[in-house]
């Protein structure tokens, strides 16, 4: 809930922001990125956060810092990149020699369900250093 | 100019031939220290202008054998040892103590009066963090104890010395849910049997430590792994695996122990055109779950094994599995020398709160209801406390013996009544009671006295929303399609205790409270007393007929393990892991096997 609260908050101030900048993943194009776009949807944020929680967090990617073998994905620490595409080529490729086996093509409704991932991911960001 | 330049290419070339040799100098896993080996270490430590890369490939082992006349001259542990249980007090053979799961031990030397008097033998370190979870094997003055990670340990029972050590090399990318434990190893024979994380199955010469033979149960990188102690009956050993996490298709198998071939293979999801595959909506079969990760219960009388089964794949979310899923959540019972299906008990049709069937089982005679039963129970992960008749699978009855139950009530044929508000949704609004670890959980194990006709149940009391998400499957990744949310634990709220049943009526005696959820297992004497711990490293004694805390030790390190007790000389020992990493607490992990001895006035 408290996750939910959080993200509702950031999809309105980015909203707000994408409508005063042309985006910054974007490398300075006037078009906002797909991520960006799917950040500035809330429905799009939400089933980026359903597929999150029915594929990624339960015993691995947890909602709150837990010990376990799998990274924590809301504290701006990108082990495998953080860029946008980084992180959609490591998911659909996965992690050699890891448990993190690419998801490939798998998701119901294709890329656009893992650009959804990641804009649940960047919504929800701690605050970074 | 030139000159340097030839120096630089020559201090390069000899840089390059030193990485090859480097590169060609690794040991393999099985390598033993030579004399040689340990001259070059002594010279490295001589000389301080020695690169600290060179340290740091000083020859390795994992397997450390032994070569001197150890134990007290006891033959191969044979079929009739095995039936015998802990009849002889000098002997632990089975995961549970016996084919009932009784863990419970003729030793009358230690009980409430003598249980003060416990000190420390003597201490064995694992090496090893995560969950210590084992129940020792004790045979012919030996003690064989598995570690997380798959170490093997065969130590001296009175002394603890070390006779061989075999640590598992672990592929890089295992596919565990839930943290690397072992819950112990068998015997049979000459043999020691342990399973392993990568979902092989492993024996060892008893005096030796040689590996005898190794055989793969399943690839662990499309899901499984293994963590149970296996189950020895007659020739063959019996094994489950885990892997309800990755949506793989549960079975449990029985292998020769001579031949080591596979005798059959039970499979706890049943396919197209087999009964009970309309219990699966579509496909779904194909990657429903059911894992069989704890050990089963034998019944001579019968020849059945009995063997219980895991969730439905995916967790939290049942969209894509529509139907009761059977085999999931049941007590599977068939015939031990075919494997053939003779009757089935589902506790948690059509499962969404991964309350996993894996809990112990025990195998009691009762009198329930005035009428003589030959009975199983159960404290089910879902929070009842299950009768069934163990020669027909009849159900008996269940009885809540958590503090906390409100996922459902019971009808009269021991089918659950769903509350609907406690089935997992995208809002994650209701606190579901039990949690997702239970109740009891079958990491742990009870034990019952016999003499008292009590069940003594170490409990989980810690509820938790859950919500309910997409999920995708993708053979080796994990398939839970939700995930657990706020928990009475992350508030601080979750507690525990040791709840004595009785098991002729499902009615709770006595409760032992603790602040923590109690996730050890049990070890109960003749002499009266029930021992176990809890996750704050407190090792207590009880009175087993009012749960009066009799003793009390602080072992620094969580209690995750089986404790067991046995007696060497005439003498009474007391053995437990402790050590556990808790997740929650700042205390160092590490495993630590902690071996007490009633006073004899030689300390």
């Amino acid at each position: 809930m408290k996750l939910f609260s959080r993200s509702m908050l950031f999809v309105i101030s980015t909203s707000l922001l994408f409508a005063c900048s042309d985006g910054g993943e974007s490398g300075g194009s006037a078009e906002p990125s797909r991520v960006q776009a799917f950040m500035a949807d809330p429905a799009a944020v939400e089933r980026g956060e359903a597929l999150f929680i029915g594929t990624c967090a339960g015993y691995c990617h947890t909602l709150t810092r837990t010990d376990t073998d799998a990274l924590f994905l809301f504290d701006c620490q990108w082990k495998h990149g953080g860029k946008d595409e980084e992180i959609f080529n490591t998911v659909t490729v996965g992690i050699p020699n890891t448990r993190m086996v690419g998801f490939g093509a798998n998701f119901p409704e294709g890329e656009d369900d893992l650009w959804k991932i990641i804009a649940y991911l960047k919504t929800n960001q701690e605050p970074c250093a | 100019m030139g000159n340097q330049a030839i120096s630089a290419i020559q201090w390069l070339a000899l840089l390059l031939l030193l990485v090859v040799l480097a590169a060609c100098s690794e040991q393999s896993s099985d390598t033993e220290v030579t004399d040689t080996m340990v001259e070059v270490i002594e010279n490295v430590e001589e000389d301080p202008e020695i690169d600290a890369a060179l340290l740091a490939r000083q020859p390795t082992t994992n397997h450390w054998l032994n070569d001197q006349p150890i134990g007290t001259g006891l033959g191969p542990v044979t079929v009739e040892n095995l039936a015998s249980g802990t009849s002889n007090p000098e002997q632990w053979l089975h995961y549970g103590g016996d084919y009932r799961n009784f863990r419970h031990s003729p030793i009358t030397e230690l009980n409430p009066d003598s249980i003060g008097e416990l000190q420390i033998a003597w201490l064995f370190p694992t090496g090893t963090d995560g969950q210590f979870a084992m129940s020792p094997i004790v045979y012919d003055g030996i003690m064989y104890v598995t570690t997380s990670y798959n170490h093997l340990m065969a130590l001296n029972a009175e002394t603890g010395e070390m006779y061989w050590r075999y640590d598992h090399p672990q592929p890089e990318d295992l596919r565990v849910c839930c943290g690397p434990a072992n819950r112990g190893a068998a015997i049979h024979g000459d043999q020691i049997i342990m399973s392993t994380l990568d979902a092989h199955l492993l024996s060892f010469d008893r005096f030796t430590g040689e590996l005898l033979w190794d055989l793969e149960i399943q690839e662990h990188a499309d899901g499984f792994s293994a963590t149970a102690a296996p189950l020895i009956v007659k020739n063959m050993v019996i094994i489950g695996t885990a892997g309800g996490e990755y949506g793989i298709r549960g079975h449990f198998d029985a292998y020769d122990l001579n031949t080591r071939e596979r005798v059959w293979r039970v499979y706890t999801v049943p396919a197209a055109g087999e009964p009970g595959v309309e219990t699966w909506s579509g496909d779904s079969w194909k990657t429903g779950g059911a894992p069989t990760w704890s050990v089963g219960a034998y019944d001579a009388a019968t020849n059945t094994v009995m063997w219980t089964t895991g969730n439905p794949a995916p967790d939290w979310n049942g969209d894509s599995r529509l139907g009761d899923n059977l085999y999931s959540d049941s007590v599977l019972a068939v015939d031990a020398d075919t494997g053939e299906y003779k009757w089935h008990f589902q506790f948690t049709p059509h499962d969404v709160w991964d309350y996993d069937g894996n809990t112990t089982i025990f195998q009691v005679d009762i009198n329930f209801e005035g009428r003589e039963r030959q009975a199983l129970v159960q404290a089910n992960r879902n929070g009842y406390f299950y009768i069934l008749d163990r020669v027909t699978g009849e159900f008996l009855s269940a009885t809540p013996y958590v503090e906390q139950l409100n996922w459902s009530t019971m009808d009269e044929n021991g089918r659950p009544v769903v509350n609907p508000e406690a089935v997992p949704s995208s809002a994650a609004d209701f606190r579901v009671c039990p949690g997702i670890l239970g109740g009891m959980n079958g990491s742990w194990a009870g034990a019952i006295n016999p003499d008292l006709g009590l069940a003594f149940i170490p409990t989980v009391e810690n509820c938790m929303t859950m919500r309910k998400g997409i999920s995708v499957f993708v053979k080796g990744q994990t398939y839970m399609g939700g995930s657990p949310m706020d928990s009475d634990a992350a508030k601080g709220e979750d507690y525990g205790h040791l709840s004595a049943i009785d098991i002729n009526t499902g009615e709770v005696k006595w409760r032992y409270m603790d602040n923590s959820p109690l996730k050890a297992g049990v070890v109960s004497t003749a002499g009266g007393v029930v021992i176990s711990g809890s996750p704050s490293g407190k090792i207590f004694g009880l009175n087993a007929e009012t749960g009066e805390e009799l003793w009390t030790f602080n072992a620094g390190g969580g209690i995750r393990s089986q404790p067991v007790v046995y007696q060497v000389n005439g003498d009474t020992y007391l053995a437990i892991g402790a050590g556990d990493n808790s997740r929650t607490s700042a205390v160092p992990s590490g495993g630590q096997l902690m071996v007490f001895k009633l006073k004899d006035g030689q300390f």
